[in-house]
């Protein structure tokens, strides 16, 4: 009986508080105030790098929609024979909208000749290659270096500029006329890097 | 003869009555009168507004963040200045932050977005803020750091919305001094 009797003691304070603080429209609340503010949205720039080739007049981008790497054929208009070489460029732009500096460099990797058929070619042909910035110097022999396995890299292209990769492929004097006519596939990779070029250095 | 003492008393007593009004005598006691003016009881204030905000380059330069484009390696930083008024003779008040809900397009392993971080000048924002006679600055800092590490083309075009970052001023119990 005791234990009931407190109890309902209790209850009927609680309730008398209640009651009393709803009676009298009671908070415990203090004053306070808010604000908002609203950062915005950070956006990333775009990696776009184009590619225009010479002399067969493709252009696209090196990545295609989805991220897949492009290919893009140069293309050959004159015949290649001992002493007598043959040029090709590509125009490479940074496209970039990024909001900052934003440089990229150029590598070209090194050349990959396969013969095409049954010929034996490839093995008399040297790709060389030079960075200049007008297609017009791709057709000096001048500053032109064989391609290696190291590659060949270009100064920094900064955003909304291109550079042009210049490639020359010559025949050995050695090669032998009984290889007239036979032709190689030349393929190779070019690789754009992001070079560090924010202000302040990258974080 | 007994009309005759009744008449003559009550003569009496009106001459006596005349006799007292026509000294100018008066029944009231000492009383006096004064008053006071408690004045007038005004309310202090607490409020928190918003001042400047603005995006920086790692420069230092403001940018437009709706036009610019983070590319790895960028670190660009958010201030939002806060105007804190404080009145009351025993006003005292915390300022906090809501904290970043971001709606995040980035990988999360390529950024890295910092706690807001709350400061009165260059220090730490005190636990405690007090009246000083003048609006209070209090700066809101955010930092967003694009990951030099980030490889390939990860992360291209993507975005990061910080959508609204509140803060609330809220009063306490002034502190003893």
């Amino acid at each position: 009986m005791r234990i009931p009797r407190m109890l309902r003691a209790g209850a009927l304070i609680a309730a008398a508080v209640v009651l009393g603080l709803l009676a009298v429209q009671g908070t415990y609340a203090l004053w306070n105030a808010g604000t908002a503010t609203a950062p915005g949205t950070v956006s990333a720039a775009s990696f776009d790098v184009s590619l225009k080739a010479s002399p067969s007049g493709q252009a696209t981008n090196m990545s295609l929609p989805g991220g897949t790497s492009a290919t893009i054929n140069l293309g050959q208009i004159t015949s290649l024979a001992p002493g007598t070489p043959v040029y090709a460029s590509l125009v490479v732009g940074n496209n970039s909208d990024a909001g900052g500096t934003f440089s990229t460099s150029i590598t070209a990797g090194q050349a990959t000749v396969t013969n095409v058929g049954l010929g034996v070619l490839a093995q008399y042909v040297t790709v060389s290659a030079k960075f200049g910035s007008a297609v017009a110097e791709c057709y000096s022999t001048a500053g032109y270096a064989p391609l290696t396995a190291a590659g060949l890299t270009s100064a920094a292209v900064p955003k909304a500029t291109s550079t042009v990769l210049c490639f020359q492929v010559s025949l050995s004097s050695s090669t032998s006329m009984l290889l007239k006519g036979q032709a190689v596939n030349i393929s190779l990779t070019l690789t754009a890097r992001q070079l560090c070029g924010v202000p302040s250095g990258c974080a | 003869m007994k009309n005759t003492t009744l008449i003559k008393g009550s003569a009496a007593i009106a001459l006596g009555a005349a006799l007292l009004l026509g000294g100018g005598g008066t029944l009231a006691n000492w009383n006096a009168s004064a008053t006071q003016t408690p004045g007038t009881i005004v309310a202090g204030d607490l409020n928190v507004v918003n001042g400047v905000g603005a995006w920086k380059d790692p420069s230092g330069t403001t940018i437009d963040i709706s036009t610019y484009r983070v590319v790895p390696g960028d670190k660009l930083t958010f201030r939002q200045d806060l105007n804190v008024t404080l009145v009351g003779d025993n006003m005292a008040a915390e300022i906090a932050t809501t904290g970043i809900t971001a709606t995040n397009g980035f990988t999360p392993a390529n950024v890295t977005v910092s706690d807001v971080e709350l400061t009165v000048g260059e220090d730490p924002v005190p636990a405690t803020l007090t009246p000083t006679g003048a609006t209070q600055a209090v700066t809101a800092t955010i930092t967003f750091e694009f990951k030099t590490a980030t490889s390939g083309r990860a992360d291209v075009n993507a975005t990061y919305n910080f959508n609204n970052v509140g803060f609330t001023l809220t009063q306490v119990a002034k502190p003893l001094s």
